[in-house]
């Protein structure tokens, strides 16, 4: 492929990129767009998507990527139960290939803890300016090229068998909603009684600890 | 958090989860000039990937308005706080320890259909028996490879 060509490529297949999204109906082009830029603004001002938060977590150091991430899914549990109870919304379930989850929770796992980013909060990082996590997503990239080249001969008979969609809900019947209650109840509580630890750098401790300390000095 | 993720799964919004690892293998496909119909899995990737694509463009832009002008966080840097307290202060190292670990990072959320969003917030919101697997054993390794790559004794 000559310079130009690939050029064209490149230009046809983001052309593809907004069309797919377009006409696909999960929402325009714009609105796609949108979601995006909360879930960056949110994660940002949170300042879960620093280094010392995943992999202090790692270390056993700071808990609040934790705490965060279970009172948001206990939360969403719930609510989302009543979302689609009430027909506004419906289940997208990730099947279960026991093998892929196994192998690649592992890998995904050590990537995670020695970057100290997730594959949402590393653009974040990089957005900010951390030349690092920029190295990470060349890395990604690589990953993602090899994985698309191999897929049929090497990583799709290593994710194993399909075990289907089942999910808490599926499998309890008609205690369905009691169990989406209990576990979604369970997990705010582990949020909240998970104990809070951070660990400390440069930029001092998260926004909400910020603001306890100018209260405290007051 | 919550209402995001209620909101991108309700009819208003996008009627789909949020997903954040698909895009990568797409941006790839784009960015070596894959032709899509050479290779199934782009072919499989292609509506979830383009979704992600332009999801993640926002997540950029949301996190560069954010960190400028909000947080006030924006700065090139290179080595982590903590890397430098507990790992070392080779920019080098880092550099290196980072490409590798986000290689495995892809790799690891390709094999497994999920990354942090995809299973862990909108999958176990779900009650998914798939993205608690794959939660209960990125979080062991995570606790187990942070005790093992980082110092964490001693040095304080």
């Amino acid at each position: 492929m000559s310079m130009g060509e690939y050029f064209n490529f490149i230009l046809t297949r983001t052309e593809s990129m907004y069309n797919t999204v377009q006409l696909e109906g999960h929402g325009s082009f714009w609105l796609v767009f949108f979601i995006g830029i909360f879930f960056g603004a949110i994660i940002q001002y949170s300042r879960i998507d620093k280094f010392e938060k995943i992999a202090g977590f790692a270390m056993g150091k700071d808990t609040i990527v934790p705490k965060i991430l279970f009172l948001a899914i206990g939360i969403t549990s719930i609510a989302l139960y009543f979302e689609i109870q009430m027909g506004y919304a419906s289940y997208h379930i990730k099947p279960i290939m026991l093998q892929g989850l196994i192998l690649g929770g592992i890998i995904f796992g050590i990537g995670m803890a020695i970057i100290g980013k997730c594959p949402g909060t590393g653009p974040i990082s990089i957005a900010e300016g951390r030349i690092d996590v920029l190295f990470g997503a060349f890395g990604g990239i690589l990953g993602g090229w090899l994985f698309t080249k191999y897929y049929d001969d090497f990583f799709k008979p290593l994710m194993g068998n399909n075990y289907g969609k089942a999910t808490l809900m599926s499998v309890s019947g008609d205690y369905a909603t009691l169990f989406v209650f209990v576990f979604g109840i369970a997990l705010i509580l582990i949020a909240i009684l998970i104990p809070k630890m951070e660990l400390p750098d440069d930029d001092g401790p998260s926004l909400e600890h910020d603001e306890k300390v100018k209260a405290g000095n007051r | 958090m919550s209402l995001l993720l209620l909101f991108t799964f309700s009819t208003f919004g996008a009627d789909r989860p949020i997903g954040a690892s698909t895009y990568v293998p797409y941006y790839a496909g784009i960015l070596f000039g894959m032709n899509p119909e050479d290779y199934t899995y782009l072919r499989e990737i292609e509506k979830a990937g383009a979704w992600e694509g332009v999801m993640l463009l926002g997540v950029f832009v949301g996190g560069l308005i954010t960190s400028i002008f909000i947080t006030k966080s924006f700065r090139f840097s290179v080595l982590p706080d903590a890397w430098k307290r507990y790992k070392n202060s080779s920019v080098k190292s880092r550099l290196i320890w980072s490409f590798f670990s986000g290689f495995l990072l892809i790799t690891g959320a390709r094999l497994a259909g999920g990354c942090t969003s995809g299973h862990f917030l909108s999958g176990m919101s779900q009650t998914a028996f798939s993205s608690m697997i794959f939660g209960g054993v990125v979080l062991v390794t995570l606790l187990i490879t942070g005790k093992l790559f980082y110092n964490t004794r001693g040095s304080k």
